[in-house]
């Protein structure tokens, strides 16, 4: 019944026209040629007469690592022009000048992204099945990734979101959102390892706690439980430690998911704030 | 109904509205008028809680707007001056998730719908994607949509501009329909005469104060009471421009050839004593006219003025 009106409006207009059968043929094509080529290769790089378990977990890390990867690059493409375009198109307004709270129309855009995103995922699920052909690999795991999955493509999706409430243009937006996702990624590792090469010496056992904040660092560990073997085991410096990166006992991939959730309530939060024209006034007039 | 007191705005140093009061009862049509860049958009948009003022107070009901925002927007709904509409939507879907916004039933919202694409003239296009729409219809469509949750006050940011002159008079129907149904409504133009005949009140904007603010008879007043006369003689003109100048009513005389003209300040009956005087005086006056005053006299008058000072 009270259903968010502009998430309804999203889907019914995203839905529409071949725009989003297009999208998720051309996922699972990608998914599906990238998985067949990994495969491939594995197979005639590696002589192994019996099916070996070994290479069903390595099948699904390339699987899960490609998946992962897509959802880094689809959910930031869905919600960076959330608010800028309503703004391009000069339909902001006209939104703003309703009684609807502009949470509601954060959530609403930030939703409709996320209903894509999972359309995609569920719809990869076919091609994850190939992994239970040899075994290995549990239901309830996949089940894990998917969540994992899911809470990344929300926590990507506010990235882009904030952006698309702070910047004018969705241009400007979306390249903020992947910059900041490539920080994530690849900044907090170079900043851990020089942080780690300066102060802390290459031998430094710990794990480095900025790598708490790095998604693939969270993928890692996540993978690394379900394979039975710890973060540890990689060998990189920052992500060793005797605890394997437990902080309060928990492993690194559920520190990093608490992360994704202060990370994207915040936003959210602030880019409610943001497109709130009279609050936003109110606090720095008070300020000053 | 409305009532603003002292609003101001600045953008930086700059004052897009400076000081500006005013009051609308329930019912009024107020014609806000003024030249582009006067302040009218940002008015407006504070009043619908898309701005906030830098000082000043805006109350709907005695409920001050930007404190109380959620509350205010359900009562008034807002046309600006720019819109865009959202491709890969029908008419009435469009309509029907403004709707949506305000909780209203599924049942009465096709009621509302229907009743509004009828108001706006656009029950043909109901089926019609909203982006294929002529300028014109989208105005109207916006107009429906501003109306969708009946609210008390309506404030339409320059509803005409930009159209052709038949959808000028369908938009200007359209208004006149809203005013009989009892809305009070605030509408802005640059054009003065375009909401003279529709509205009860005017006021005029400039540089971001109001310069002049009533009821359209007493700008109708204050143009008369600014009257131009134009007097012909057909002989003894210096006579003549010495009586007028000894009349205190008169002013800004001026002469050309066997013509005067110059500013009068009074009534009819004043006027027809001016008349009486000259001819008691054996003046051949031929003509003694009033040079057309009209609102759009005085808004240039009023605006040009304010420039020069
Ligand atoms: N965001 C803004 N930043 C700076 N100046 C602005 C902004 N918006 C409007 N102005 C200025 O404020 C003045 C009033 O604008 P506006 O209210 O749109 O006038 P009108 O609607 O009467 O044409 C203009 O001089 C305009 O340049
Ligand atoms: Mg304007």
């Amino acid at each position: 019944m009270n259903i968010n009106p502009v998430l309804l409006k999203e889907l019914k207009v995203r839905m529409r026209g071949w725009r989003a059968a297009g999208i998720i043929i051309l996922y699972l094509l990608v998914l599906a040629l990238v998985t067949f080529m990994v495969m491939y290769e594995s197979y005639n790089n590696i002589y192994t007469s019996t099916v070996d378990p070994g290479r069903t977990t390595g099948t699904y890390t390339a699987l899960a690592l490609i998946q992962l990867v897509l959802i880094l690059f689809v959910a930031p493409a869905l919600t960076a022009g959330a608010i800028s375009g309503e703004r391009e198109k000069q339909t902001l307004d006209l939104l703003l000048c309703t009684k609807l709270s502009t949470r509601s129309i954060v959530l609403g855009k930030l939703l409709a992204s996320m209903s894509q995103v999972l359309l995609l995922i569920v719809a990869s699920l076919p091609i994850f099945s190939v992994i239970f052909m040899f075994g290995g690999i549990s239901i309830a795991e996949v089940a894990q990734l998917f969540a994992f999955y899911i809470i990344i493509a929300i926590t990507a999706g506010s990235i882009g979101i904030f952006y698309s409430c702070y910047l004018k243009r969705t241009t400007a937006a979306t390249v903020m959102t992947y910059g900041t996702g490539a920080f994530l990624i690849l900044g907090t590792f170079f900043i851990s390892y020089f942080y780690i090469g300066v102060f802390l010496g290459w031998d430094y056992q710990g794990f480095f706690p900025l790598l708490y904040t790095n998604p693939m660092v969270g993928f890692a560990s996540l993978l690394g439980d379900q394979f039975g073997y710890g973060i540890g085991s990689i060998g990189l410096p920052g992500l060793r430690g005797s605890t394997d990166g437990r902080l309060l006992g928990l492993s690194p991939w559920v520190v990093h998911v608490a992360f994704d959730f202060v990370l994207t309530a915040v936003l959210i939060a602030l880019s409610a704030r943001k497109l709130n024209p009279v609050r936003v006034k109110r606090t720095r007039r008070n300020a000053a | 109904m409305l009532e603003i007191k002292n609003l101001v705005k600045s953008y930086g140093r700059y004052l897009a509205v400076n000081n500006l009061s005013l009051e609308i009862p329930e019912g009024e049509i107020y014609g806000f008028v003024g030249p582009n860049g006067a302040g009218k958009t940002t008015t407006m948009k504070i009043i619908c809680g898309l701005l906030a003022a830098t000082s000043g107070e805006v109350r709907l009901d005695g409920v001050d707007v930007t404190r109380n925002s959620n509350k205010i927007k359900e009562s008034i709904g807002y046309m600006p001056d720019f819109f865009g509409v959202y491709d890969d939507l029908k008419v009435t879907e469009y309509l029907e998730f403004y709707a949506s916004i305000y909780k209203i039933k599924d049942k009465e919202k096709k009621k509302i719908t229907n009743d509004l694409l009828e108001l706006v003239d656009l029950t043909q296009k109901r089926d019609a994607y909203v982006d294929s729409l002529s300028r014109g219809m989208k105005q109207r469509l916006c107009l429906a949509r501003a109306l969708i949750h009946n609210p008390k006050l309506l404030v339409l940011d320059e509803p005409a501009s930009g159209l052709d002159p038949r959808a000028r008079i369908e938009m200007k129907e359209i208004l006149r329909n809203l005013r009989e149904m009892g809305k009070t409504i605030l509408i802005s133009s640059h054009i003065l005469s375009e909401l003279a005949e529709l509205c009860t009140h005017i006021g005029i904007i400039d540089s971001g104060r109001m310069v002049v603010s009533g009821s359209v008879s007493e700008i109708m007043q204050k143009v008369y009471s600014h009257r131009v006369l134009r007097i012909k003689v057909s002989a003894r003109v210096d006579e003549a421009e010495l009586i007028l100048k000894e009349n205190p009513l008169i002013s800004k005389l001026s002469r050309m050839e066997d013509a005067l003209q110059a500013g009068f300040e009074g009534s009819e009956e004043d006027m027809s004593r001016l008349l009486a005087a000259l001819v008691g005086k054996g003046i051949p006056v031929v003509t003694f006219s009033q040079l057309d005053g009209n609102l759009e006299d005085v808004f240039m008058r009023v605006t040009k003025g304010e420039e020069k000072q």
